[in-house]
């Protein structure tokens, strides 16, 4: 009879072993009510090691400080990060289909994060944006990026302000002096043309759509908003307008081949672009290779086409995240609420040598301080990022038709139909 | 006469005398069981390939059926999956993105067979021979050393807009340093073909050195008496007896080239817009980009379709019984 058991005996042991090897750790004991996050969180009353996960590993320098400034509220994180930003959102999104929720993980503004919100997959937190609110600690604007149906959900971890980096020491070899207008702008193009200097900088994927936002934010403000909602058209006249302009400047010359594969902060600083459109984290890849703020570069706020329209800029902010029924939920909502606070934001801005959200935290860079003063002015409008303001399957279409369009400057209508059809399609017209 | 084999000897038994066939099959499946008899650890043996099968089954088999199941759905990985019939395999053979990408890997299967495997087979041959041939072949052989994605980077260096190609034909006055390499379709996937070729040659022509080194001596000098020489030699004599190795290079390169993806990706990322993208990039991205996990998964079960009945018809032909030459 032993002999019978013997083969059962072996495979149950094989399995065994096989699904100890493919177990995780024991899930975390869920969250008794997975929505108390619309409640302010109780205090932590034992120190607590949060698993935290992004897809920003370089940063963990700058997460290991911020270890040590929140030692003293007891919570602390555990850096988990992710290289590949792809392999990172699969990873997130797994995640959830398991019981291993991430108690704090960083995510994306816009649709994706609607996404998780829709599933209820994100602890709320709303009280603590009411709280940062009263306090000051957020500036006006901000929470629409976190709003859904009313309520707020994970918290700011940075934010961008996209503006114009320009090279000064080129500026001043052509005598060219920071425009304030459209035309300005574009007589300082020509200008750096006819002396063989390319002006912009320009990708075909990833920032392919960073021009077309600029152009139609200056064109009209209003219209951009509407192709994130479904309001307005692709095939709008201020779209077209925008995309005309867009290929005119092309065929001037104005931007750099996209072909030309080398770092954008390298063909600043070297002179082989004048300009480049970029968020102020831009600012951190140009200290990366030496350059200095003030002495070696600018940056301005790009003046909008139409005259009659308040300059633009885009306000670019990633979130970071609760896992709604993580095992560390309150603890990680109560890090949620210290991380709006001076003292964090302060260290943060510190230690990633850019701004912060926080308009109590002092800019110690010039150039970036008076950015973040023109953006908080009356004179500028903040608006949304083109790649989180619209629908995911939208903004794929835009990546593939743009970054076409950037390479070989064909038919603006062919390109913006492609575009319309895309929308017509998520919006169910 | 030698004497009959046995079963020759059971078969006439049953001719002779059907008593006699009784017997012998009675004899012959009774001895079934004593053979079984013989190996007490026949039934426990099972029980240790169990542990195995299992572990294939969980990381291979269960992935590859949830995949197809995943392919019937639209899923963005969040939630619940959502039935929606053939849907997908009508996309993967109508959307034009897609049936651009089924063009870019038929380029690259063509590509593959005619220059990183007619390559290492002309050094292997030009090789063959000579003293000291292997330090002849080893500078072609360093770069299979190199990752995809590092091999793609190096190449993106050489190939982008004012790239060393461009300053080098331009610096000499050749044609050419207008060319977008990496920009106009279908230019940049042939280049990166050319990137592949410069990668892969090399190992093809080692296989293909240690196959003619494998080659007894005797019939070629048997057909060198006979006259044969040159092309001749190559094509009647030579060559068909490289078959052995001939047919795991192409078959590992039709299969290396239908699932062409870490060169493409580091080199043009599939673009511009899609224009240089294969199949297993178009997989990729409508997976993970897109969100279109079953889209994503149709098309990796089509990849897998193609991928498998490619190489069991090559390795069918090719390795089919009775081939003379």
């Amino acid at each position: 009879m032993a002999g019978h058991f013997r083969p059962i005996a072996i495979a149950l042991a094989g399995a065994a072993l096989v699904l100890s090897a493919c177990t995780s750790a024991p899930a975390p004991t869920q969250s008794a009510d997975p929505g108390t996050g619309s409640s302010t969180p109780p205090a932590v009353t034992e120190p607590t090691t949060l698993n935290f996960f992004t897809d920003k590993a370089a940063w963990e320098p700058s997460f290991d400080q911020m270890n040590a400034a929140s030692e003293s509220t007891g919570i602390t994180l555990s850096f988990s990060g992710y290289s590949d930003p792809t392999a990172y959102d699969a990873f997130i999104k797994q995640a959830f289909q398991t019981k291993k929720v991430p108690d704090l993980f960083t995510w994306h503004t816009g649709d994706q994060l609607k996404q998780l919100v829709d599933q209820g997959l994100i602890a709320e937190t709303t009280p603590l944006w009411a709280d940062a609110a009263a306090k000051g600690l957020v500036p006006d604007g901000l929470i629409d990026n976190y709003t859904y149906d009313g309520k707020q959900y994970c918290v700011p971890l940075n934010v961008a302000y996209w503006a114009m980096y320009y090279n000064k020491h080129v500026f001043a070899d052509n005598g060219i002096a920071v425009p304030t207008t459209w035309d300005e702008l574009m007589a300082a193009s020509q200008k750096l043309v006819d002396a063989g200097v390319t002006p912009f900088h320009q990708m075909n994927f990833i920032f392919e759509f960073v021009w077309f936002q600029t152009l139609v934010l200056g064109i009209d403000p209003a219209v951009y908003r509407g192709l994130g909602t479904g309001e307005s058209s692709f095939l709008d006249p201020a779209v077209v307008q925008a995309m005309e302009l867009w290929k005119e400047m092309g065929s001037k010359g104005f931007f750099i081949d996209p072909g030309v594969q080398t770092d954008p902060q390298t063909l600043l600083s070297t002179g082989q672009v004048a300009m480049a459109n970029f968020g102020t984290f831009f600012t951190g890849q140009l200290t990366s290779i030496d350059q200095v703020s003030g002495e070696d570069y600018g940056i301005f706020v790009i003046p909008s086409v139409n005259p009659q329209v308040k300059n633009q800029m885009v306000l670019e902010t990633g979130p970071l995240c609760v896992g709604a029924g993580a095992e560390h939920e309150q603890a990680a909502l109560a890090y949620s609420g210290w991380w709006f606070t001076d003292d964090a934001q302060t260290v943060w801005s510190d230690s990633r040598g850019d701004v912060s959200f926080n308009p109590n935290v002092p800019v110690k860079d010039p150039e970036l301080a008076a950015l973040v003063a023109a953006a908080n002015s009356p004179d500028v409008e903040l608006q949304p990022r083109f790649l989180e303001m619209v629908p995911n399957a939208i903004y794929t279409t835009e990546a593939e038709v743009m970054g076409d369009f950037v390479t070989n400057w064909g038919d603006p209508m062919e390109a913006l139909k492609k575009m319309q059809a895309s929308a017509d399609e998520h919006w169910g017209k | 006469m030698p004497p009959p084999a046995p079963a020759e000897r059971l078969s006439h038994a049953r001719e002779d005398s059907p008593t006699e066939g009784m017997l012998m099959t009675t004899t012959a499946s009774s001895a079934r069981p004593a053979r079984s008899h013989r190996n007490p650890f026949a039934r426990a043996s099972v029980g240790f390939v169990l542990p195995a099968m299992v572990l294939v089954a969980i990381l291979l088999y269960i992935p590859f059926v949830y995949t197809t199941y995943l392919s019937f759905t639209e899923f963005s990985g969040l939630g619940t999956p959502e039935f929606i019939g053939w849907e997908n395999y009508v996309t993967v053979f109508t959307d034009p993105t897609i049936l651009r990408s089924l063009v870019n890997t038929a380029m690259w299967v063509v590509g593959t067979l005619v220059l990183p495997v007619g390559l290492g087979l002309l050094l292997a041959v030009l090789a063959h021979g000579i003293k000291g041939s292997a330090w002849y072949r080893l500078p072609f052989l360093l770069p299979y050393a190199i990752s995809g994605v590092a091999v793609g980077l190096v190449w993106t260096f050489i190939l982008q807009t004012d790239g060393a190609l461009t300053e080098a034909l331009r610096f000499f006055g050749l044609p050419g340093a207008d060319a977008r390499w990496l920009l106009d379709w279908p230019l940049n996937t042939f280049v990166m073909i050319v990137a592949a070729t410069w990668q892969g040659a090399g190992v093809n022509a080692l296989l293909f050195g240690i196959g003619l080194q494998s080659i007894p001596k005797e019939p070629i000098e048997a057909a060198r008496i006979d006259g044969a020489s040159g092309w001749n030699l190559f094509r009647y004599v030579t060559w068909p007896m490289l078959t052995p190795l001939t047919t795991v290079v192409i078959g590992l390169a039709i299969v290396g080239s239908l699932k062409t993806f870490d060169i493409v990706w580091a080199m043009t990322k599939g673009g511009p817009g899609r224009a240089s993208e294969t199949l297993a990039l178009t997989m990729f991205k409508e997976t993970f980009t897109e969100y279109k996990y079953g889209l994503g998964a149709a098309l990796a079960v089509v990849l897998t379709i193609v991928t498998v009945t490619s190489a069991l018809l090559y390795l069918r032909r090719q390795l089919a019984p009775a081939k003379e030459f």
